[in-house]
């Protein structure tokens, strides 16, 4: 496989809009730290499943150039504006449109001036590849695919890559346990908005970190229905699929973002 | 304004994009043969009660806009851009331009807070309106000459347990009651959803193909037809005891909110509620439906 890199990036934007406040500061520098492992990689292409980018009808995959709308994220627009800049692999995209269909997933390329690029993909492309000159496979969570299809997916992304010879880094955008705190609060002392959140958070990030895959898989139903995980962690499938598995991980920041769990962590290949 | 203000009427105003698309306004960049029309005729009728009506202000709970902190309400003068569906992209390019009265939506925030909810104003000027609210008050009044109040979908029917989430709801649609009579001045109350929410997973081609439409399933359906029917009796009560079994069995997007909003904004009204059309996009339950509480 021509994978060089993957990495788990949260999507939420507040550490990217705020990273001056302390509880968000870590994963601000974390997913810094992430772009830095990254660009060591030296990856032709960025490979994405965002969480935030929902479909239902189909699977969509983004194909516009080059977006670079202002985007005002639906929750968290009084901390201020995020500037998109995506340029997308087309040549890539359109072969995994074709790849996916002959899977049997319909799938639909989506190039409209002033597509929405969702928050998560924007955060996330906006720590690790700020620049946006390397390219990107986006590719959107239908909330009718479960986990094994979301991994098949990704492991048919990432075989049309690497007929194309291409170096990929691969980037699930989500966050981890789910629960935000429904008030406002001092975001100074944010904290995990659910009683067991951090200890089932902790324990997934040491099943990764172990590179334990099977006993991950095991657990991710109990640890999604614990902590109302984000997706049920469909974005975790996208790095299985994408990768066929890693030997272990890196946390490089952990975190609440408004009660909601966040990490960022890079998988040894 | 003189006087108490009051709610002259509120409507079950669905949001299908489709519906849009079909009309090929100008605003709207994608172009297309028709469609849907049984759900266009029915809103026919409420452009029409609009003009009887002659509201001062139109105030919309949106699906699509989903705050996890709180309800939320639009909170800018003058929003103007174009929002792309994010999920029809291909129906969907709209260039929105409306005036919100910011005076009635922070007269509804302070309301809901002093109800002991969390609320809070939108005041960035770039934000994108989301297509629900759009595909409503366009489907609605496409003039766009009456001001709005966007008011967004907390999550908390989802978040919570689905009782808890609907006692905000019913709370904020207090607090709406509450503002719209102190600000005197005539409102609609537009509540944006679907019922039975059973959709397609593929998206026909062309979409207007109108040979393929259907309900996605019966049983959605079954619910729905009798869902209407009391309401059409003036049954509300019976309607609200039997949200929760809907909500569950036709997987109802009344669950967001803005159904139990409205309908306790209204107070649960008892005059039976007129129909205008009933029909399915793309699979999913769409009612057109009117309460007419004042001339």
């Amino acid at each position: 496989m021509s994978i060089v890199s993957a990495f788990l990036i949260p999507g939420n934007p507040l550490p990217f809009l705020r990273p001056d406040n302390p509880p968000w500061a870590g994963l601000a520098e974390g997913a810094r730290a992430a772009g830095k492992a990254l660009a060591e990689s030296k990856p032709d292409v960025l490979l994405i499943y965002s969480t935030q980018w929902m479909a239902v009808l189909d699977q969509l995959w983004q194909a516009r150039e080059h977006s670079t709308d202002i985007h005002v994220d639906e929750n968290w627009y009084a901390f201020g504006d995020l500037q998109a800049n995506l340029r997308a692999d087309v040549d890539l995209v359109h072969a995994c449109i074709e790849a996916a269909v002959a899977a049997g997933i319909k799938s639909k390329a989506v190039d409209y001036d002033g597509f929405p690029i969702d928050t998560g993909t924007i955060v996330a492309t906006g720590f690790v590849n700020p620049t946006g000159e390397i390219k990107a496979v986006v590719a959107a969570n239908n909330l009718y695919h479960d986990f094994a299809m979301t991994e098949k997916l990704a492991k048919l992304a990432a075989e049309q890559a690497e007929l194309q010879g291409k170096r990929v880094a691969v980037l699930a955008v989500g966050g981890l346990s789910g629960k935000y705190i429904d008030e406002k609060i001092d975001i100074a002392a944010d904290q995990f908005g659910g009683e067991n959140d951090d200890v089932h958070n902790r324990k997934l990030l040491s099943l990764m970190a172990a590179g334990d895959v099977a006993a991950l898989r095991a657990w991710l139903p109990d640890y999604a229905k614990a902590t109302g995980a984000d997706m049920g962690m469909k974005h975790l499938a996208w790095i299985l699929g994408a990768t066929g598995g890693f030997r272990g991980a890196k946390t490089l920041a952990y975190g609440p973002t408004y009660g909601a769990g966040a990490a960022v962590v890079q998988f040894e290949l | 304004m003189s006087g108490e203000g009051k709610i002259v009427a509120g409507f079950v105003a669905p949001h299908p994009p489709h519906l849009v698309y079909a009309e090929n306004p100008p605003q709207n960049e994608p172009r297309s043969e028709g469609g849907w029309e049984t759900l266009r005729w029915a809103y026919d009728h409420v452009r029409r009660a609009i003009d009887e009506l002659k509201p001062d202000v139109l105030l919309v709970h949106s699906p699509h806009w989903i705050t996890q902190v709180g309800h939320h309400f639009l909170g800018v003068k003058h929003l103007k851009g174009k929002s792309v569906d994010p999920i029809f992209p291909n129906l969907f390019r709209y260039n929105f331009d409306m005036q919100i009265d910011v005076d009635l939506a922070e007269a509804c925030c302070a309301e809901s807070e002093a109800a002991g909810l969390v609320a809070q104003m939108m005041r960035n000027p770039n934000f994108r309106v989301d297509y629900g609210t759009i595909t409503t008050l366009h489907m609605v009044r496409p003039q766009w000459d009456i001001p709005v109040v966007g008011i967004s979908a907390n999550n908390s029917p989802y978040y919570l347990q689905l009782g808890e989430g609907m006692e905000q709801m019913e709370r904020l649609g207090v607090a709406t009651r509450e503002a719209i009579r102190k600000s005197g001045k005539r409102a609609v109350l537009l509540a944006s959803n679907t019922f039975s929410h059973y959709h397609f997973k593929e998206e026909p081609v062309p979409p207007e193909d109108m040979s393929r439409e259907h309900p996605e399933r019966y049983d959605g359906y079954k619910w729905d037809v009798r869902m209407i029917n009391l309401m059409r009796e003036g049954k509300i009560r019976e309607v609200m005891d039997l949200f929760p079994q809907w909500v569950d069995e036709a997987f109802a997007e009344v669950k967001s909110g803005a159904f139990p909003w409205m309908i306790s904004a209204m107070d649960y009204p008892t005059i039976p509620a007129v129909l205008h059309g009933y029909g399915s996009v793309i699979g999913t339950g769409n009612a057109v439906m009117e309460w007419r509480l004042a001339a």
